[in-house]
């Protein structure tokens, strides 16, 4: 006797295979075997991480601890937070003073104090991004993929028009570590098809789905009609493969698809209300906050957006930390409220995972974690904080940092792990590590954390070795 | 709304997509340790106990005992499961298999029993011989040699040879994959023009004899395959090294590949280093990426198409190589003694330096490091260690055919398609003295490479045999497109990022002798110091009676200069210690060409300045013009107002003769410089893409970042590439700026598009092509149609693909 489960079983894996050949080019790197094992039911459809780069100080944003305002010759352990708590809406949920409009919306939240990095000897923001962005510490034998190109390989778009992974603000020329960053900015051993699509300045996101500038729609349009054309009429046509040329002529067809598609209109900020533009726009972050949302409305799969990581500047506080922070909170904190505000009136944000995290936190003391050999990479190393410049969190912390969940399945007005009270301000209790907050990010999205590719013969997972494990307390209503 | 149903099929589609790709069964880390266990002592290599064997697949299938996709109709799950003493597998005298890994074989079963291709319990089917071999042929044929193996090859499969391709297709492919550079139209009307009949090897050996656009083409294949770039991660901290300048003067004297791979493995000095000290990260680092297990990565995977990745952490499961081999490669490297890790966690044992075939000889482990590295180089490039030759005459194979002779190009271990046409390839290569051009020469001259391309209906990286049916066709690289690109706008950048001497040998630039003097204003008559600050503009003439075919100049300054051509910027710089190598021929016409220097003196008093110009001009119709900077040159002491966007602004005059100021011995410094540069006149001389440093759309086009050694590029367009090609400023400008070179209110858009196909496409367009183009841009061709047409051209995959 046959089971019948078997047999449709079967039905249903060769369907897959159909739909597996046709709607993804297979790239070179092969998935794994098939198995039959429960896999998530996503959370979430689309995610948003919201990118604080250079080491987000959680004492002086989400986690706030004892505060001391500035004095002249205060003692340096004294500085624990540099801004004093404020409530939010959810009772038992404090975070510092500046972020008012982000307390406001920390009732849809959820927010993990717990997160911890590893110690890689010199703390240095590239590998820790590295880390953070792909689930692997570097350097790797292999390139390995950025996270949003994991869900743009295994997932694939959303809408079909829209590229399944964007990544806004961040400039990769012209910036200190540029090399740095383009080494996780990566599909990796992916390939381009699954990389990331750059957007560095919102306000000019429109340009990258327009014509060049300079043509009109109808030349746009009669450039890819004679393409069309001549490419039919080529007699060369039969000494080049089938095979080649149609998935040439795909890609220039998708291309096309999205440069003249109505959806690129979600790139353009001027199509945005004023009202509206001015909630979010108090600078890059906020209007890529902006864009990031109009892309998801238009069914975007992955959206990151940075306060964009150039060294010594934003979250890189090595000096005037405070003052920094201030201006920091300033630039995240109304338009964070103002996109979660909005998905929520847009019905997405049930569907839509948003994530505010950093590669690691910071401390005016300790640089690593405690016990570590990390050399100390604060420009005033003093005793006394004489100055206002010395008022602030200077050092590298990979003890405990907080990272906040919006939307996408995940619990509200909760709050997960927890930090000591005082220094050195470690996670206490349900330490969260890189491997597991990937993989909580992949389950929200359907993706299993043992998703695997073969890679030269070597098994390659979504975290590393296949052991991430998500986080389970932190789903639900 | 369409967009609703859209993605609800897509929500849909994902997660369907999600189970196919998610939570593989790892059929060779999780199944193959548990059959061999507890199944492999009685069932596998020679041992079928009972009749059953699980060697492979089919044998497994054969035996009746299991149904993939149905673990409940599989008996053998049955035997193991079974408390019958009587029944049950393995026999009651072995340990039973856990109820974990039961649960394991349950799922592959039910899963259809995956298997890895090419796998089999009875261990590799085929080992690959390390010893060199000697292949006979038939001496009385004089066809080349690799014909004369395929013709075997072909009679043994009962395959039927392609057609040959035709002259134009063949120049094309030719120039592509030799220089790469695409037939310029005069090439390809000289070459179609030919009647010779050996004028396909003519070709092959006169592309081959243009030393420096062989270099700077095959500088992209070195690079990736020993990462070395121009800037990328690790620079910044002075944790890498580049090798481009030794690597760059390696190319362009052919040097002998065993001289090649010693030096890169025991580096006779710090410009060849690079490659074995690898990237050095700053702060800990895991015990699979040390610099020293970096070592013994690289050098086994460039020069001996092993991948030792896997055995960085522990012995590999899919193939011979074990953790202890690797570090003890690695070793050979360490300065220090080197604790083996396995899986990041030491083990109490040391490394003992030694390397991947101690039948060849071994190192001595006691020899300090620079001897132990030499030892390992003698070792690589062993006169019988045939998987040196056969690793790099099997990547040549590939660049020239598309395919490797084994396949994939970094694992060596496996059957190569045509051992016969691998074991001569690699013979030939020591028989020539270690000639890689030679084995270039060999391949593109054999009647094989002239044959039509493979046609392919579907995607090749999911076949699972293969057969020779002709050339695999390839995409452009980046660098070849972009030079492509350059080629037909005249828009190459006048600096490149490469810190090399362009130029031609060591031996061929020192017997150029220069014809120029050192020039400057009246301030520097009878030897006095021109002030400091002071900036002159300098003018010449150069007449030429007919259209230019090569032209080259070498331009320098003390302390800064700017040239002008047709009043644009085409070089410029402030370090006059290195002469700035200038294409002049996209800027020349027939007629009158003024050449405009702005050059100043630096300091902060008076001190020497001197311009120095010369130039190597080849018209089309022969004649040879050498023009330098002499007493004839003017110059003037009013700047011109109104430079902008490199454009020189109005120049008046009024203009005095220039004093000349010989050839002062202080300057004499620069003139092996001048003279490499000038080298360069019969070449192309066009700064390529190879020399420049990554940007962003040579990445868009699969330009690796050079963090890990790349052995082949993408084949495949993908979407995010079409957008940045249909879109992206940097093209779109240079295509603006490049239309302005064809379009010409005199000529008919007929007259254009021969001379754009020719050059494009190396082709004649067709009278239905003709139309087509005519309908949309009428006869005659503004730039900006010209501009449209020439991005058309760029897209088609006739285009695209080295054909």
């Amino acid at each position: 006797m046959t089971d019948p489960s078997s047999i449709q079983r079967r039905e249903f894996l060769q369907k897959l295979a159909v739909a597996g050949a046709t709607t993804m080019a297979m790239g070179a790197p092969r998935a794994m075997a098939n198995e039959e094992v429960e896999h998530p039911e996503p959370t979430a459809d689309s995610c948003i991480l919201l990118w604080m780069g250079g080491g987000m100080a959680a004492p002086d944003t989400f986690d706030p601890k004892l505060y001391t305002p500035f004095e002249v010759g205060m003692p340096v352990e004294k500085m624990v937070s540099t801004f004093p708590a404020i409530d939010t809406v959810v009772d038992d949920i404090k975070i510092c003073e500046g972020l008012e409009n982000v307390a406001s919306v920390m009732d849809r939240a959820t927010l993990i104090r717990s997160a911890v990095q590893p110690d890689l000897g010199s703390i240095l923001h590239s590998r820790h991004q590295y880390h953070w962005h792909t689930g692997y510490v570097p350097p790797q034998t292999v390139a390995c993929p950025h996270l949003g190109s994991w869900m743009a390989r295994v997932l694939g778009p959303l809408n079909p028009v829209i590229p399944p992974f964007i990544n806004i603000g961040q400039r990769l020329e012209g910036v200190g570590e540029k090399e740095e960053l383009k080494a996780f900015t990566t599909a990796g051993f992916f390939g381009s098809e699954y990389g990331p699509m750059n957007l560095p300045f919102p306000n000019e996101a429109a340009k990258s789905v327009m014509p060049p500038e300079g043509m009109t729609g109808g030349r746009f349009a009669n450039r890819d009609r004679l393409l069309r054309r001549l490419v039919d009429r080529s007699p060369q046509r039969d000494f080049l493969s089938d095979y080649h040329q149609r998935s040439m002529m795909r890609s220039m067809d998708n291309a096309y698809k999205l440069l003249s598609s109505p959806e690129r209109a979600a790139f353009d900020l001027t199509q945005e209300p004023k009202e509206s533009l001015e909630k979010y726009d108090t600078g890059r972050f906020g209007q890529g906050c902006l864009l990031a949302r109009r892309l998801v409305e238009s069914g975007a799969r992955f959206v990151e957006v940075t306060t964009e990581y150039v060294p010594f500047l934003h979250w890189d506080t090595h000096a005037n930390g405070h003052e920094t922070l201030a201006r920091m909170h300033q630039e995240i904190d109304q338009p964070i409220a103002q996109l979660i505000r909005d998905l929520e009136s847009r019905k997405l944000l049930d569907r839509t995972l948003v994530i505010i995290a950093s590669e690691f936190s910071r401390d005016a003391i300790i640089e690593g974690r405690p016990g570590s050999s990390a050399s100390d990479q604060a420009t005033h190393k003093v005793d006394k904080v004489g100055e206002m410049k010395h008022y602030g969190l200077h050092r590298h912390f990979t003890g405990g940092t907080s990272v906040v969940m919006f939307g996408g399945g995940v619990k509200s007005g909760f709050l997960y792990g927890k930090t000591a009270d005082e220094r050195p301000l470690v996670a206490v209790e349900n330490p969260v590590t890189i491997g597991d907050l990937h993989a909580t990010i992949m389950t929200a999205m359907g993706i299993s954390p043992k998703t695997g590719f073969d890679i030269e013969g070597r098994p390659f997972y979504v975290t590393q070795d296949g052991t991430g494990k998500a986080v389970k307390e932190i789903f639900g209503a | 709304m369409t967009y609703d149903m859209t993605r609800m099929g897509l929500v849909w589609l994902s997660q369907l997509l999600t189970v196919a790709v998610c939570s593989a069964i790892d059929f060779d880390h999780e199944v193959v340790p548990i059959l061999r266990t507890h199944c492999g002592k009685c069932h596998s290599g020679v041992d079928a106990k009972g009749g059953f064997s699980l060697n492979t697949r089919e044998l497994f299938l054969e035996s009746g005992v299991a149904e993939p996709g149905e673990a409940s109709e599989s008996h053998f799950l049955d035997l193991i499961r079974s408390d019958d003493a009587e029944l049950q597998m393995p026999p009651p005298n072995l340990p039973r298999v856990p109820a974990d890994e039961q649960a394991v074989l349950v799922r592959w079963v039910d899963a259809g029993m995956p298997w890895t291709a090419g796998f089999s319990f009875a261990g590799a089917t085929y080992t690959p011989p390390l010893l060199p071999r000697t292949v006979k042929l038939d001496s009385a044929s004089d066809a080349n040699p690799v014909d004369q193996l395929l013709q075997q090859y072909f009679a043994a499969n009962q395959l039927t040879p392609p057609d040959p391709i035709d002259d134009a297709m063949f120049l094309r492919r030719a120039s592509l994959d030799l220089v790469g550079l695409l037939p310029t139209p005069d090439q390809l009307k000289e070459f179609l023009a030919d009647s010779r009949p050996d004028k396909r090897e003519r070709l092959v050996d006169s592309l081959l004899d243009r030393n420096v656009d062989y270099a700077e083409h095959w500088l992209t294949f070195w690079n990736d395959l020993l990462r070395n770039d121009y800037t990328g991660t690790g620079f910044i901290t002075g944790g890498r090294k580049q090798i481009s300048g030794w690597l760059y003067r390696a190319l362009v004297d052919n040097k002998p590949f065993d001289q090649f791979t010693q030096e890169l493995i025991a580096p006779p000095s710090d410009a060849s280093r690079g490659f074995i000290d690898g990237i050095k990260w700053r702060g800990t680092v895991s015990a699979g990426q040390t610099n020293e297990i970096q070592f013994a990565q690289s050098v086994a995977q460039s020069f001996l198409g092993i991948n030792l990745k896997c055995a960085s952490c522990h012995d590999s499961f899919i193939d011979r190589w074990k953790l202890s081999e690797a570090y003890s490669l690695a070793a050979i490297y360490a300065q220090q003694p080197l604790e083996i890790h396995r899986c990041d966690k030491p083990i109490g044992a040391q490394a003992k330096a030694g390397w991947l075939f101690p039948e060849l000889g071994d190192v001595d482990p006691n020899a300090p490091r620079d001897v132990r590295l030499k030892q390992l180089a003698s070792l690589v490039t062993h006169r019988n260690n045939g998987r040196y030759t056969r690793t790099i005459v099997n990547r040549f194979w590939g660049q020239l055919m598309g395919r490797g002779l084994v396949h994939p190009l970094d694992a060596m271990h496996t059957e190569p398609w045509n051992a016969d046409l691998l074991d001569f390839l690699g013979e030939y290569l020591v028989e020539t003295g270690y000639d890689l051009k030679a084995v270039i020469r060999l391949i593109a001259t054999s009647e094989a490479y002239g044959y039509r391309a493979e046609q392919l209906q579907d995607d090749p990286s999911n076949e699972t045999q293969y057969a020779f049916r002709g050339r695999r066709s390839k995409r452009m690289t980046a660098e070849q497109f972009i030079d492509a690109v350059w080629q037909l706008t005249g828009q190459a950048p006048a600096e490149f990022d490469a810190p090399v001497l362009r130029g031609a040998s060591d031996t061929d630039a020192p017997s150029i002798s220069l014809d120029g003097q050192w020039i400057w204003g009246a301030s520097a008559k009878d030897g006095q110091a021109p002030p400091a600050g002071e900036r002159l503009v300098f003018r010449h003439v150069i007449k030429l009676s007919g259209p230019v075919a090569t032209a080259v100049a070498v331009v320098t300054a003390d302390n800064d200069f700017e040239l002008y051509l047709g009043r644009r910027r085409v070089a410029s710089s402030s370090n006059w210690m290195q002469p700035q190598t200038v294409a002049l021929a996209p800027h020349l016409k027939p007629g009158d060409n003024e050449v405009v220097i702005i050059a100043g003196n630096g300091g902060n008093s008076p001190n020497l300045a001197g311009l120095y110009f010369e130039a190597r001009i080849e018209t089309k119709q022969g004649q040879a013009l050498q023009i330098a900077s002499d007493e004839s040159w003017q110059y003037s002491d009013k700047l011109p107002r109104g430079n902008r966007e490199g454009r020189l602004g109005q120049i008046r005059g009024p203009w005095e003769s220039v004093v000349a100021l010989g050839r002062p011995a202080v300057y004499g410094r620069v003139d092996a410089f001048v003279q490499r540069g000038l080298s360069m006149g019969g070449s192309s001389a066009m700064v390529r893409a190879s020399l420049v440093k990554s940007d962003f759309l040579m990445r868009s086009l699969g330009r690796p970042n050079r963090d890990q050694i790349v052995t082949s590029r993408p084949s495949e367009l993908t979407t995010l590439e079409a957008i940045d090609l249909s879109n992206g400023q940097t093209l779109a400008s240079t295509l603006k700026a490049g239309a302005g070179r064809w379009a010409d209110p005199e000529r008919s858009t007929r007259s254009v598009c021969q001379e754009l196909f020719a050059f494009a496409l190396s082709r004649k367009p067709s009278e239905d092509e003709l139309t087509v183009i005519e309908e949309i841009f009428g006869d005659q061709m503004s730039a900006e149609s010209v501009e449209d047409l020439l991005w058309t051209l760029c897209m088609m995959p006739e285009f695209m693909m080295v054909r």
